[in-house]
């Protein structure tokens, strides 16, 4: 208890003392925006891409004159997938840099730590991060998220169920935040679909689920829905297999990921479905990105990261200020409306005379009054021969 | 109730595979009088120690087993020695907590060399048989097989060998060993060796049919002490029927109870126990 005082007291002498030059400081010299992406630990395959793609929609809009007549400076953090160490390297940002924004906070864990920082500091926090309840966080606009949240990515994947004739659903996962939700969900799109649904949740950790799977198996379901993480599906789909199911079965692709997929035998996923946000493929900012990073194909996050830049960017010239208040102020103005529709941070920052209408790499980018994302694009795959392969874009 | 087959199978499975460990733990606290949360660690090397035999050096399920008994064995003698010998004298409490401490040093070693990620043993995958409306799988068949032969021959040991009956001697009354010449110190190595070798083989056994990862001895903490106690703390027979309760009892919830609250079984077992007959079932007597 004493060292969150001390804690907190230093937090708010260094903040205060802060506060003037920063004022001082957004009149001139270079903007200074913040990348918080996990280059080490379990996310550590994603963040360094995540980073290189906000690096260079910076070092074109610097190329084209920077914004509202100034450079614009990066500075990159590591969140080292843990929230400690994002914790410190958030404060680092606020309090040194004194960044308007931090952009690409991956983990939810990670993000949930460092958005009480940014909102007391006024500083714009974009995420790519999943938990329903980010968002529900008191965060007074200063978070906004291009990763749909789990409710959404629920919904799409119950409708893509019953696109494939499901007739009978079942869902089983282990009690999560987001288990309830799930099934009230599924339920009311099976029962508009005319169709049944059953439902099981099971606790986690445990090394077998035979007898969880022979009671969802006796409703007979025609399509089954994971609701876990690799962990416990891999448990799963094995059981399901060997239980003798004949149906489908369809997991978010965070957990039949490729540890799962190495893991398990060929057969005992033939015909699996996963999904998850796609990235706007077809769309000029997404090339834009293929062409920053040199790669084929662009994971969804650096997706995200590249329009977290970019709406920043559009947000601060659109507003006239580079603060992060001014980022939440304006933030809608750009990212979605009637204006014109622009693809890049760039052409959005030469038309924005007018009222522009940002179309990113990630998706419409465009969010609601808690700073969630709206209409997301999502991507389902089919594992066939041990291997993913695109099965359907919706 | 039609499910009510098919649980009792299940948890008879289950049951048998949690005996292995919870004697190997039972064991541990007749001869050297304190909980070993160790076993958490051991059961995850054993496991480990199983897979590289299996998928690294391509030796089938038995000769696997063997290996994540030796290498589990081992490293319990080791760590013993290092962490918890030294400590046993400042009492049984002073050691079950270095015990956790050990446990958690242990895992993370094992996640230092393996990763966190979730490794599947080399094991042909075939669909379950089905009989009267029940299904078993014959790689559960041929765990409950090298389960049942792994207990008849701790239970041979401990009634016809040199090294078996000492071992009751000092578990029954260690003073009365000590001057029949019997040197304790020998003894309880032997039985940490056997107990986390047993522990080992039992994390094994539990991890073929899934997959392994750091943590998967952790999971199995709560079901082998609930059976050990549940038995009697510190009776071998006793861990055995313990387990099978524990393993029974946990399938058999699901008709009354969300198979979310499948761990609480285990609890609610240590709780009746405690409050009806403390001494556990058998009693502690260790044989």
């Amino acid at each position: 208890m004493t060292y969150y005082m001390n804690r907190r007291l230093f937090l708010g002498t260094s903040a205060a003392a802060l506060a003037a030059p920063a004022i001082l400081r957004a009149q001139s010299g270079p903007i200074v925006l913040g990348t918080l992406t996990p280059l080490t630990g379990v996310g550590g395959t994603y963040g360094p891409a995540m980073r290189d793609a906000m690096l260079g929609v910076v070092s074109d809009v610097n190329a084209a004159g920077g914004v509202l007549g100034r450079e614009v400076r990066v500075v990159s953090e590591d969140t080292q997938t843990s929230p400690e160490a994002a914790v410190r390297a958030a404060r680092k940002l606020i309090d040194v840099d004194g960044v308007a924004a931090i952009m690409g906070t991956w983990a939810s864990s990670v993000t949930t730590a460092v958005a009480p920082l940014c909102w007391e500091s006024q500083t714009m926090l974009m995420c790519v991060s999943g938990a329903d309840s980010i968002t529900e966080l008191p965060h007074g606009g200063y978070i906004a998220r291009t990763q749909p949240n789990s409710k959404l990515q629920i919904r799409v994947a119950g409708e893509f169920m019953v696109e494939e004739s499901a007739t009978s659903m079942a869902w089983i996962g282990p009690q999560t935040p987001f288990a309830a939700s799930s099934i009230e969900i599924l339920e009311e799109i099976a029962a508009g679909a005319g169709g049944g649904m059953e439902s099981l949740i099971y606790e986690a950790d445990k090394s077998t689920y035979r007898s969880e799977v022979d009671q969802i198996l006796r409703g007979n379901p025609d399509f089954v829905m994971l609701g876990g993480y690799a962990a416990d599906s891999t448990v799963l789909l094995r059981d399901i297999w060997q239980a003798g199911y004949e149906g489908r079965i369809i997991g978010p692709a965070y957990a039949v990921n490729a540890s799962v997929v190495e893991t398990l035998p060929v057969e005992v996923l033939e015909g699996v479905f996963t999904w998850e946000g796609a990235p706007a493929v077809e769309s000029a900012a997404y090339a834009d990105v293929q062409r920053i990073l040199g790669v084929e194909d662009v994971d969804p996050y650096s997706a995200q990261t590249y329009d977290h830049m970019s709406l920043a960017i559009l947000a601060m010239a659109a507003a006239g200020e580079a603060t992060g208040a001014a980022i939440r102020d304006t933030l809608r103005t750009v990212s979605q409306g009637q204006g014109e529709v622009v693809e890049s941070a760039v052409a959005g920052l030469a038309a924005l005379g007018e009222a522009v209408d940002y179309q990113g790499a990630s998706g419409p980018c465009d969010f609601d009054e808690i700073g969630d994302i709206t209409g997301t694009q999502f991507v389902f795959k089919r594992i066939e021969g041990g291997a993913p392969s695109v099965y359907k874009r919706v | 109730m039609d499910l009510l087959p098919q649980l009792l199978v299940n948890g008879i499975v289950q049951g048998t595979l949690l005996a292995i460990p919870a004697i190997g733990f039972t064991a541990i606290f007749a001869v050297l009088r304190f909980p070993n949360f160790a076993v958490a660690s051991h059961a995850t090397i054993g496991a480990f120690a199983g897979y590289a035999a299996n998928v690294w050096l391509g030796l089938p399920a038995a000769p696997a087993l063997v290996a994540a008994f030796l290498v589990a064995g081992l490293i319990g003698v080791l760590s013993d020695e290092v962490a918890l010998r030294p400590l046993r004298p400042h009492g049984a409490l002073t050691t079950a907590i270095a015990s956790i401490a050990l446990t958690i040093v242990l895992e993370n070693v094992v996640r230092l060399i393996f990763g966190n990620d979730l490794r599947g043993y080399d094991l042909p995958i075939v669909r379950d048989w089905r009989w009267l409306g029940v299904r078993i799988g014959p790689q559960q068949v041929q765990n409950l097989a090298m389960a049942l032969a792994i207990m008849a021959a701790v239970f041979a040991t401990l009634r016809y060998t040199r090294i078996g009956k000492a071992m009751r001697a000092v578990a029954d009354n260690p003073a009365l060993a000590e001057l029949k010449g019997i040197d304790p110190v020998t003894i309880g190595r032997i039985t940490v060796f056997a107990g986390m070798g047993l522990v080992g083989a039992g994390g094994m056994l539990l991890g073929l049919g899934t997959s392994i990862d750091p943590l998967t001895g952790f999971r199995f903490i709560l079901p082998i002490f609930a059976a050990a106690v549940v038995g009697g703390l510190g009776s071998i027979p006793g861990a055995a029927l313990g387990a099978m309760v524990v393993g029974i009892g946990e399938e058999l919830s699901l008709l009354v109870l969300s198979p979310a609250y499948k761990s609480a079984v285990g609890f609610v077992a240590i709780v009746l126990v405690l409050a009806f007959r403390p001494r556990g079932i058998l009693g502690e007597r260790a044989y």
